[in-house]
């Protein structure tokens, strides 16, 4: 099979979402029989640059051509007819359809006007015999999406990329729920195309897979692309060093004396399952123990389970007690408290008040009938503690900036006064001045003995606040950070499953 | 087949249902034929087949239209609405020394006001972005009220010759209605060989992955508006041409039938999954419970709760059977 030649080139691409800029100059360039790789820590752009050349965004400025002419995707549909598909990572398949009507939905072989099934199913049949052996005979094109674990659902996801014909493919974190017998299969694969003459932009977290797959990198730094190197001549430690180049190490307050002798609040022994494999870690009060690495490596998952709201195996101690809770409710009584990452889906009802909101957690303490007055000192207590700008108490959620609201999430867990803090990436969003208003907060609560286990996406953030930082990289602790070892360097190759 | 798979003869049984989702409906209205049967001797005779497919026929066109609708990841309220406008046009413009050609205008002009019924339903929900149910609530009082505005009262008589053809069986053998549900088959299996039944299920299923693919998911979830006030229309010239006569009122208590006959059929009011064939089976199971129950000369004033009874446990076992299954695991 041969396809027809493609050469991509972006030139300073820039994307402002708002105020913020996720890509202030991206470029790259890739042609036929090439396999680009795009890497850069978390927030560096690579997500976005991925999107533009999919269509997904559309970029503010800069230039895209598609064989020397400029063009302009309007949408993923647009971008397809150029010839360039992509294999996203937040799946793109519609759950009740079968695998055969997912791969071909939109160019859907016809008769006559009509469905020609039985030619959907031959053509999917040689689709996924080339998958065979990696995954269940049993997948068969007329299989439910809906019934299908993730890795096949990845599988149908890049073969319905693949039925598209194009010239271009973008594999954006398509490994990341695959088994190494599939990423295998995957990369073969993925050979056979290059020699065909397919383009393929391959953004990963793996640098293993990026030493293995790519001809060349492009790094992406603070929204700039820094640099491109044939990965043949270059090393792991040559792109991590053009990934965290010039960027400032943080003075870190002395980690406390009193630490040393405090009392063991959380002991995670071998905890497994929703992605994780065997964390295991130990947390003392006043203690602010941070987990990083890139986003998705089950970081999150690691807080959900702690607070009860997935099943994981493994053993739990809080504060000597074995704790097993099957409900989140279960952990908020043993002084758990979680500030989730998505503050509009999972932490607060947006259309009602500050008040409603603070205290939903905590109506229980104050009786039937409610003693309002009681709630609403503790509540302006708290919303002047945590120097909330607002109207009134009654004003609701969605008046509030980005920052203001992510201060009622933590409000309402700081009116139960944990014992245990999980905080899930809090600051995603916030502006600056509200960042480090929360980073004193952090610290004081520190002070008070609150043992804080916080998962953050800004590594800037790990650095400058954390006595201690695990690195968690496909569910499992990769490394442990502290004193002298927890730098930019260490922190960033650890992310990236580097060797050193 | 592999070690792994289940003994075959369920999991074929457990596809076919999957695959079918109103083959439940199936085996209902089947158990309740049979207990209709033991009530009334003449169920299955000419007659009384004619008589009850006349009565079922409009409630089936408006669940055809409501399925399609629904499949998509809608709702309309307003068919009942559409219907009794349509009705209303129907039996005020039609006088009965109509000619034929007066007839087929006057009936052209009724789907035509279906379609522009559903052609404003459409627009509100997919290009003002207002919720479904209280898009198609609100306007089922535009169209009512237009109903209103036409005939006030019952009344209006079409021609002898017009309701004579309707309610007798072509050659003493073949209902006209039956042929009406065969259109409405044949129109569905046309309709799931096309391209738009994948377009249709992928935008009730998961609209942000259909689109995402290049499914144009609003001009396909207008589309059902509109083909549901045709359907309206069409069960309103169904209805008048049984009655001989209009009502403004006619198509007041049908609207909600019309989505219980869709979720009894097997259809999710979550979108993306479903079947005109099971609506049809579904305003079936509804038309027979209502003949058992009159046949079993249950009381006039205890019906609407047996009524309510019987569709809320139909409606249930398929929920119980899932909690129950959950409770195993």
């Amino acid at each position: 099979m041969k396809i027809a030649p493609i050469e991509l080139t972006v030139q300073r691409a820039v994307k402002r979402y708002g105020g913020v800029v996720a890509l202030s100059n991206g470029n790259l360039d890739v042609r036929s029989g090439e396999v680009l790789a795009l890497l850069g820590a978390n927030g560096s752009g690579k997500s976005t640059l991925a999107k533009i050349i999919t269509g997904v965004v559309a970029p503010n400025e800069g230039d895209l051509r598609v064989d020397g002419q400029a063009v302009r995707f309007s949408s993923p549909h647009a971008a397809r007819k150029a010839g360039i598909s992509a294999v996203y990572q937040e799946l793109s398949l519609v759950p009740d359809l079968t695998v055969a009507e997912n791969i071909w939905l939109t160019h859907e072989p016809l008769r006559a006007g009509t469905l020609d099934r039985r030619e959907m199913q031959r053509r999917t049949a040689d689709l996924l015999a080339l998958f065979s052996g990696a995954m269940r005979d049993s997948l068969s094109p007329e299989t439910s999406i809906h019934t299908l674990p993730p890795d096949e659902k990845q599988i149908v996801e890049i073969l319905k990329a693949l039925s598209f014909g194009p010239r271009l493919m973008i594999l954006d974190e398509a490994t990341a729920s695959l088994d190494s017998r599939q990423v295998d299969r995957l990369f073969n694969l993925v050979g056979q195309w290059k020699r065909d003459g397919m383009a393929i932009v391959f953004v990963s977290h793996r640098m293993e897979e990026i030493f293995r797959l790519a001809d060349k990198a492009t790094v992406l730094r603070n929204g700039e692309s820094v640099g491109t190197r044939a990965i043949a001549e270059t090393t792991e430690r040559e792109l991590v060093g053009l990934m965290i180049e010039g960027m400032h190490e943080f003075e870190r307050r002395p980690p406390s004396a009193a630490l040393a002798s405090a009392p063991v609040r959380l002991k995670v022994e071998h905890v497994t399952g929703h992605g994780l494999h065997e964390v295991s870690l130990e947390l003392c009060d006043g203690e602010l123990l941070g987990i990083g690495g890139l986003q998705g490596q089950g970081q999150s998952e690691l807080l959900l389970a702690l607070f009860g709201a997935l099943r994981v195996s493994g053993h739990v101690t809080i504060s000597g007690e074995e704790a097993r809770f099957k409900h989140p409710k279960d952990a908020m009584q043993k002084g758990v408290a979680l500030v989730p990452g998505d503050r509009a889906s999972e932490g607060l009802l947006m259309i009602r008040s500050i008040l409603e909101n603070l205290q939903l957690p905590s109506w229980r303490e104050y009786g039937v009938p409610i003693r309002m007055k009681k709630a609403e000192r503790d509540g302006a207590q708290v919303a002047e503690e945590l120097r909330m700008v607002m109207a009134s108490l009654d004003a609701p959620v969605n008046s509030l900036s980005g920052g203001n609201a992510q201060k009622v999430v933590l409000g309402k867990w700081l009116l139960r006064s944990p014992h245990l803090l999980l905080l899930n990436d809090p600051t995603k969003g916030v502006d600056v001045g509200a960042k480090s208003e929360f980073y004193e907060l952090l610290n004081q609560l520190r002070d008070r003995g609150t043992a804080i286990l916080f998962y953050s996406s800004d590594d800037d953030e790990l650095l400058g606040l954390c006595d201690r930082v695990l690195v968690m990289h496909d569910g499992a602790v990769r490394a442990e950070l502290a004193g002298d070892g927890l730098n930019r360097t260490a922190l960033v190759a650890a992310s990236m499953g580097a060797a050193g | 087949m592999t070690t792994r798979t289940a003994p075959s003869s369920t999991r074929q049984f457990g596809k076919a249902f999957s695959r079918y989702p109103w083959l439940y409906s199936l085996i209902m209205l089947v158990v309740l034929l049979v207990i209709n049967r033991s009530l009334q001797d003449n169920l299955f005779e000419l007659f009384a087949v004619n008589g009850n497919l006349r009565v079922w026929l409009p409630a089936m066109l408006l669940a055809a239209g409501q399925t399609m609708v629904v499949i998509a990841g809608g709702i309309d309220m307003s068919v009942g609405g559409i219907l009794s406008m349509c009705n209303a046009i129907l039996a005020t413009q039609i006088p009965s020394d109509a000619t034929a050609e007066r007839f087929i205008t006057v009936i052209a002009i009724s789907l035509l006001a279906g379609l522009a019924a559903g052609a404003l339903n459409g627009f509100g929900v997919t290009y003002l972005r207002l919720q479904p149910i209280v898009t198609t609530y609100a306007t089922s009082f535009i169209f009512s009220g237009i109903a209103l505005q036409i005939l006030p009262e019952p009344g209006g008589r079409l021609p002898r010759d017009v309701t004579t053809f309707f309610r007798n069986p072509i050659g003493d053998a073949v209902p006209v209605p039956a042929l009406v549900i065969v259109g409405i088959l044949i129109f569905w299996y046309v309709l799931t060989r096309t391209r738009f039944r994948q377009y249709l299920f992928g935008s009730g299923s998961k609209a942000e992955a259909a689109y995402a693919t290049g499914v144009p998911v609003s001009r396909v979830r207008f589309t059902t508006y509109l083909l549901s006030g045709l359907f309206a229309a069409l069960a309103a010239v169904a209805l008048t041409m049984g009655n001989g006569t209009g009502n403004p009122r006619a198509g007041d208590l049908m609207t909600l039938p019309s989505v219980v006959a869709v979720v009894l059929g097997g259809t999710a009011l979550s979108g993306g999954r479903g079947s005109v064939i099971g609506s049809l089976i579904g305003v079936a199971i509804l038309g027979s419970i209502s003949n058992v129950l009159s046949f079993a000369q249950i009381d006039r004033w205890v019906r609407p709760l047996t009524d309510a009874l019987i569709i809320v446990v139909a409606l249930a076992v398929p929920g119980v059977f899932a909690l129950v299954r959950r409770m195993r695991r």
